[in-house]
């Protein structure tokens, strides 16, 4: 029994790691429709904000503050300058996007070198109970991953500006005859999304290497994690993010890592292409 | 509008191709062997523009086809297949060369059945899951030690000998560029008869085609074969004249790069497609060395600005404006020449 724990814990907060990275793209992608091939670059750019404030002697928990708002306000930038031109064509969207992660990961590489930059843990030694103990940092970022999600999903579902940006992603016309501003909902979301992004790079940071190329491994699992469990609810990714993560997780400390990613993504793929709802359909956007 | 007409297309693809023609007489050799690299992306390119240009697939995972051709290719000519005597019938290149563009189909006809079968998976779907299916094949690939593993295979044979003398790619050069010219012609045939008006159609309104009694399914897998057809020929020819199979030819990274030379060209016009994928890869060798990291900055700049303010293409919006030219003094020249609707125009 003791031996499976730190099994589970790990698959938990992988889970968790993952969910909190596509919570924003749930936003973006799941909700609005927005393809953003670009979300992995905004994690990344959290990261490298973490890394920079440390250079500049910030304590990390100021740096991991900073973050989100750092990544939010590059969101609104690219939303003003780059999507909102192509938001009608979603095809062109993928690519626009595509284009963006490029140079933002050769900008990161100009910047900052190709090598990885590495994160010192912000709380060090493990948490201990009996004869079992786990890092103290992961218990933490477990936490704050938790609470985060849950106050996305809040804001998305229990709040007036939640219920302003639903009502513009379902019925865009309605609202904008309603008198809603729909381009500044939609700059918002869109900064949100981009913030929780950054948000998580900063939180994740510690425990991964920083380098240019870390934005794609997670954002393949994150969109497939949106798309398992049913694009456009929190409840959904939490699903589809448990099921994706846990897996790799668990398969992946039992056959290679290597074998455990192929496997998922080969399951997810028959699950998004058998049921293209998702396992937990939404009432948000349909394919 | 925004094809070109036939005999706009026909002048214009003649002149490319004796243009690429002149280039072993008046380059070196070396630039004759990167040119038979660019031709080689070409194709790949032009098949691309085919899914994606036409039938309005867009793909994440064309290079897993690229990739396929050029691994069948590499293991066979090798000798890897088989042993003794059947080993070496199938390694014979003129066996190889048809049996990697088979196994490119057939894999396309797999993935295609599955993706497009019933209701079928379309637009910002297909593209999220052919970029899954590209990283799943290049992480197998790269674990798979009887094809290399990271290392890839290295020293695949040439087509034939009068190909295999490394210091005069001429005769690969020019087998390569007539393959391309005859793949080009083909297409742009095809894409002229009433299969090029179901792909169109297929695109731009499934659901009427259906009505009108086709099958969806049917015209989308064809299309979808035919491609990976045309990409695993490419790829096969590709590892002959490199003599190296790596597991690069086959992920995500080489099908986003096709992507990019298709979009940045022209998506919706073969030519363009083809020439994208050329210009890219020779601004490439030029500016990569001297640019350094900047170069794919600016690539990824140029290509953004391309997607939002000339969808098109930068290849193709000027060629676009030149056919309305060349078919505006045509039809001044003559009466009762046909307006653009019978030009061929589709």
């Amino acid at each position: 029994m003791i031996e499976a724990f730190p099994i589970f814990l790990d698959a938990l907060s992988f889970v968790l790691i993952l969910v909190l990275v596509a919570s924003g793209l749930v936003i973006v992608f799941g909700m609005m429709g927005i393809i953003n091939l670009a979300h992995g670059e905004l994690f990344l750019l959290g990261a490298y904000t973490v890394v920079v404030a440390q250079g500049f002697g910030a304590p990390f928990w100021l740096a991991a503050a900073l973050a989100p708002i750092v990544v939010g306000v590059a969101g609104l930038a690219i939303e003003f300058l780059l999507v909102r031109f192509v938001v009608h064509r979603p095809l062109d969207t993928i690519l626009a996007t595509w284009g963006l992660s490029i140079v933002i990961k050769q900008l990161v590489v100009l910047a900052f070198g190709p090598g990885s930059h590495s994160v010192a843990v912000p709380i060090d030694g493990a948490f201990s109970v009996g004869e079992f103990s786990y890092p103290a940092y992961r218990i933490v970022l477990m936490i704050v991953a938790t609470a985060v999600i849950a106050g996305a999903g809040y804001v998305l579902v229990g709040t007036r500006f939640g219920l302003l940006a639903r009502a513009v992603i379902a019925r865009p016309g309605t609202s904008a005859s309603l008198g809603i501003n729909t381009g500044r909902v939609t700059q918002v979301s869109f900064a949100i999304g981009a913030a929780l992004a950054g948000l998580a790079g900063a939180l994740v940071a510690p425990l991964i290497s920083v380098d240019p190329q870390m934005g794609l491994g997670f954002l393949v699992p994150a969109f497939l994690a949106i798309l398992v469990g049913g694009a456009g609810s929190m409840t959904g990714l939490v699903a589809g993010g448990g099921l994706v993560g846990g897996l790799d997780s668990v398969l992946g400390g039992w056959i290679s890592p290597v074998l455990a990613q192929i496997t998922v993504f080969v399951l997810a793929i028959l699950v998004i292409r058998l049921r293209p709802g998702g396992l937990f359909p939404g009432r948000g956007r349909r394919p | 509008m925004n094809r070109l007409s036939a005999s706009f297309s026909l002048t214009l693809a003649a002149i490319v191709f004796v243009a690429l023609a002149l280039i072993p007489v008046l380059g070196s050799g070396y630039w004759t062997g990167q040119a038979t690299r660019y031709v080689l992306f070409g194709m790949f390119a032009m098949s691309l523009s085919l899914l994606w240009g036409r039938a309005g697939m867009l793909t994440f995972g064309h290079a897993v086809f690229f990739g396929i051709g050029g691994y069948v290719m590499a293991t066979m000519t090798m000798g890897l297949f088989g042993d003794g005597i059947l080993s070496e019938l199938l390694a014979q290149p003129w066996i190889a060369l048809p049996v990697s563009v088979g196994g490119a189909a057939l894999a396309a006809a797999a993935l295609g059945w599955f993706l497009f079968w019933g209701r079928g998976v379309s637009g910002a779907y297909l593209a999220i899951i052919t970029l899954s299916v590209a990283v799943v094949v290049e992480q197998a690939v790269r674990g798979f030690y009887a094809l290399g593993g990271d290392n890839g295979l290295v020293g695949v044979p040439a087509l034939a000998t009068w190909a295999a003398d490394p210091f005069n790619p001429v005769p690969m050069f020019y087998t390569v560029l007539v393959i391309a010219a005859v793949v080009y012609v083909g297409l742009d045939r095809l894409l002229r008869s009433r299969m090029g008006a179901l792909l169109t159609a297929v695109s731009a309104n499934p659901d009427r085609l259906g009505h009108f009694g086709y099958s969806v399914f049917v015209v989308r897998l064809g299309a979808f074969v035919l491609g990976a057809a045309i990409a695993g020929l490419a790829g096969a020819l590709f590892v002959a004249t490199d003599g190296f199979a790596s597991p690069s030819l086959i992920g995500f990274g080489l099908s986003a790069e096709v992507l990019i030379w298709v979009a940045l060209g022209g998506r919706n016009i073969l030519l363009a497609a083809f020439l994208g994928a050329v210009a890219v890869r020779l601004a490439e060798s030029f500016l990569s060395g001297l640019l350094g990291d900047f170069w794919l900055l600016a690539l990824g700049m140029v290509f953004m600005a391309s997607v939002v303010l000339l969808p098109q293409g930068l290849i193709a919006t000027p060629m676009l404006w030149l056919n309305n030219r060349w078919n505006q003094g045509n039809r001044s020249n003559s009466r009762d020449a046909p307006g653009p609707a019978n030009d061929g125009m589709v």
